[in-house]
């Protein structure tokens, strides 16, 4: 916030301190504070007031500014994929009588012939004589491949790191949680290695490793809130072995991290680009490869519509969420 | 002395594996059980991680790699530390080589470190309307910020050129206000066209800043919502109730509560930005470290260089990231 506040705060009546946690602390329980200084005046200053009154319009105001930042645009991409053209201020909605127009969104999937290069999702699959694009279908399945490799792995980590301790214990569930590698760094590493490996296979692989964090986090904060210890040790004494202990009675309880967290892994996954962009060499291309190629090469609108595919797919996502009792993509303040 | 010691230390390595194979005591079997939980993520760690990584340092100090890996040699990092070292202000003039690492590794850090701080400050704010007011639609607010996390890169961009772009919103607002366009050009005369170029604004060095913003805000912004639901709100009444304002209370109680949060989420956006690639290959502003990384490679295929970059831009990441988590002790994990 303002400068001035803060000099202004920190010099008046020469009471560092007067308010730190520590004295503060003691008041409740206490009666009089043991306060070393004197106490601050009553009177804040003719400063102190404008900062009192104007401190929280202000950061409301920048909640508002940033959020309209971050969402104006994808509201106007969504919007603009159905114009059919933004030539004005404005894109153009109406025209010929035409509310709305599908053109762009049956270009970005491929689904119409376009004049030029084919820069549609190449081709589409029928399944029941509905078209699915291939490089949507492929793609969420290699997405789906990279979750189906992280179930496997972070489940047991995240068990292994908040049910037992053990020597190394905070190092591994660092390395678990903390994205270490760059997906560039780490798409260059992968290729020079595996340069016979299919693009398909490597992909799976990266996602599973750049998106494990996600997971492991999901499943442990499930786990933390369980008394694993006493749960476990109830069904053992009720005769149940170990791993039967772990797959009836722990993993049921901990489903709600474990399908929120399949779900944040899934979809970043599916627009996975840095080491998608360095990795892939042949076959059907990633989604985020065909966003590039939209956003790089196509006209706006086509572009528009290609992005609001992955906005309709976050969108989706972000309900399933919010049915779990996650509000979106909060975890993925950790990367 | 030293054989008996080795048949010792041999003994005792087959005994404790006899002892996870087969295991007697609880004690043994729940060692085996920690063993069998970690070995799906360390095998994944091993085949995706550690073995490539070992083979790009291979690689940047191999005379032959188009083939198979074979030879030694330094030209890769020689060549990237002397470039380096020719960026260095006073001591560059007696290096004889291009700076364009020592350039782009400059650009990378200092980018990343205002954008860093900007990305901070603003999930600072957000993070404390949040937690203290008692906003509107708070629950639809924490799903509309979170949104952007699950945008790559690329899309990032594409924002920023839904913004600034030729045709962007706001340019078109201020083409609009400066009366050169018509928002309703069919009813008005005045219906001047503008072009559909996709990048104005958006190659500048700010464009691009707002571009790397709009990623790592919302990051901050939920890294420190952690930390700040568990500060003491008792405090924070106690310090209002004794007549501090509430810049004052922010100052002298929240601020220190929340110390050690900001140090955690100030180290992992910064990575993030270090990170950043699909951005900067769309708006083109700046060259940082990845974006040169992938010239390297897109264009020359001189891999012993690339291979040595991307060896120092690991070794960079991983040392500040750990040495820094180690010096503050912050929570890692959000």
């Amino acid at each position: 916030m303002s400068d001035g506040a803060a000099s202004e705060a920190g010099t008046e009546d020469g009471t560092p301190g007067a308010a730190s946690p520590d004295d503060t602390d003691a008041v409740p329980d206490g009666g009089l504070p043991a306060m070393g200084g004197t106490v601050p005046a009553r009177d804040p200053g003719r400063l102190g007031r404008v900062t009192a009154r104007l401190g929280r319009p202000l950061v409301v105001g920048t909640v508002l500014v940033t959020v309209v930042f971050l969402i104006l645009p994808v509201v106007a991409t969504f919007a603009a994929s159905f114009a059919h053209d933004w030539t004005g201020v404005l894109p153009t909605f109406v025209r010929d009588g035409e509310l709305f127009t599908l053109t762009n969104w049956k270009q970005a999937l491929g689904l119409t012939e376009t004049v030029g290069a084919q820069r549609g999702l190449g081709g589409a699959w029928r399944v029941f004589g509905i078209p699915i694009p291939v490089t949507i279908g492929f793609s969420m399945g290699l997405a789906l491949g990279g979750v189906f490799i992280n179930l496997l792995v972070g489940i047991p980590i995240a068990y292994a790191v908040t049910r037992y301790d053990f020597y190394g214990r905070g190092w591994l569930n660092t390395f678990a949680v903390l994205p270490i590698v760059p997906g560039i760094i780490l798409g260059v590493a992968f290729l020079k290695t595996y340069s016979n490996l299919p693009s398909a296979v490597g992909l799976m692989i990266g996602y599973s490793l750049l998106k494990a964090p996600y997971m492991v986090l999901a499943v442990q904060s499930s786990f933390e809130s369980m008394d694993l210890r006493q749960m476990e040790e109830s069904a053992r004494s009720l005769g149940a072995s170990w791993p039967r202990t772990f797959f009836t009675v722990v993993l049921p309880n901990a489903k709600t991290g474990i399908v929120s967290g399949a779900i944040v892994c899934w979809t970043l996954a599916a627009a996975e680009f840095n080491f998608s962009y360095i990795v892939y060499s042949s076959g059907p291309k990633p989604f985020s490869l065909f966003l590039f190629e939209n956003i790089s090469n196509n006209p706006f609108l086509r572009a528009s519509a290609a992005i609001s595919i992955y906005f309709a797919i976050v969108v989706v996502v972000t309900a399933l969420l919010q049915a779990l009792g996650q509000r979106g993509f909060e975890l993925g303040g950790t990367r | 002395m030293s054989t008996l010691d080795e048949v010792s230390l041999l003994g005792r390595v087959r005994a404790e594996t006899a002892a996870l194979v087969s295991p007697t005591t609880e004690h043994d079997r729940e060692r085996r059980r920690i063993l069998a939980l970690a070995l799906p993520f360390v095998a994944l760690a091993v085949f995706g991680a550690v073995v490539p990584l070992v083979v790009m340092f291979r690689i940047s100090v191999a005379e032959e790699y188009l083939r198979s890996v074979g030879g030694f040699q330094l030209d890769g990092w020689v060549g990237l530390c002397s470039s380096i070292l020719a960026f260095v202000p006073a001591v560059g003039s007696a290096f004889d080589a291009n700076p364009v690492y020592g350039e782009v590794i400059w650009n990378s850090l200092w980018f990343g470190a205002v954008t860093t701080v900007a990305s901070v400050a603003l999930g600072i704010v957000i993070a404390h309307a949040l937690e203290k007011y008692d906003l509107p639609g708070e629950g639809l607010l924490v799903t509309l910020i979170s949104f952007p996390i699950s945008l790559p890169g690329i899309v990032a961009a594409f924002m920023m050129i839904v913004w600034f772009g030729k045709t962007g919103l706001l340019t078109n607002f201020f083409v609009w206000l400066a009366g050169e366009a018509s928002v309703f050009p069919q009813l008005t005369a005045n219906d001047v066209k503008l072009t559909g170029q996709p990048a104005g604004t958006t190659l500048a060095i700010v464009g691009l800043f707002l571009g790397y913003l709009y990623s790592m805000v919302p990051r901050a912004t939920f890294l420190l919502r952690g930390t700040y639901a568990e500060i003491n709100t008792d405090a924070e009444a106690a310090a209002r109730a004794l007549g501090a304002t509430p810049w004052q209370t922010f100052r002298y109680v929240t601020l220190p509560q929340i110390r050690p949060g900001i140090v955690g989420a100030v180290i992992l956006t910064f990575r993030t930005a270090l990170a950043i690639f699909g951005t900067v290959l769309v708006l083109k502003a700046l060259s940082v470290v990845t974006f040169r990384f992938n010239q390297v490679l897109k264009v020359g295929y001189d891999l012993p260089t690339a291979s040595a970059l991307a060896g120092l831009f690991f070794f960079f990441t991983v040392g500040f990231t750990f040495l820094s988590l180690r010096f503050t002790s912050a929570e890692v994990t959000g």
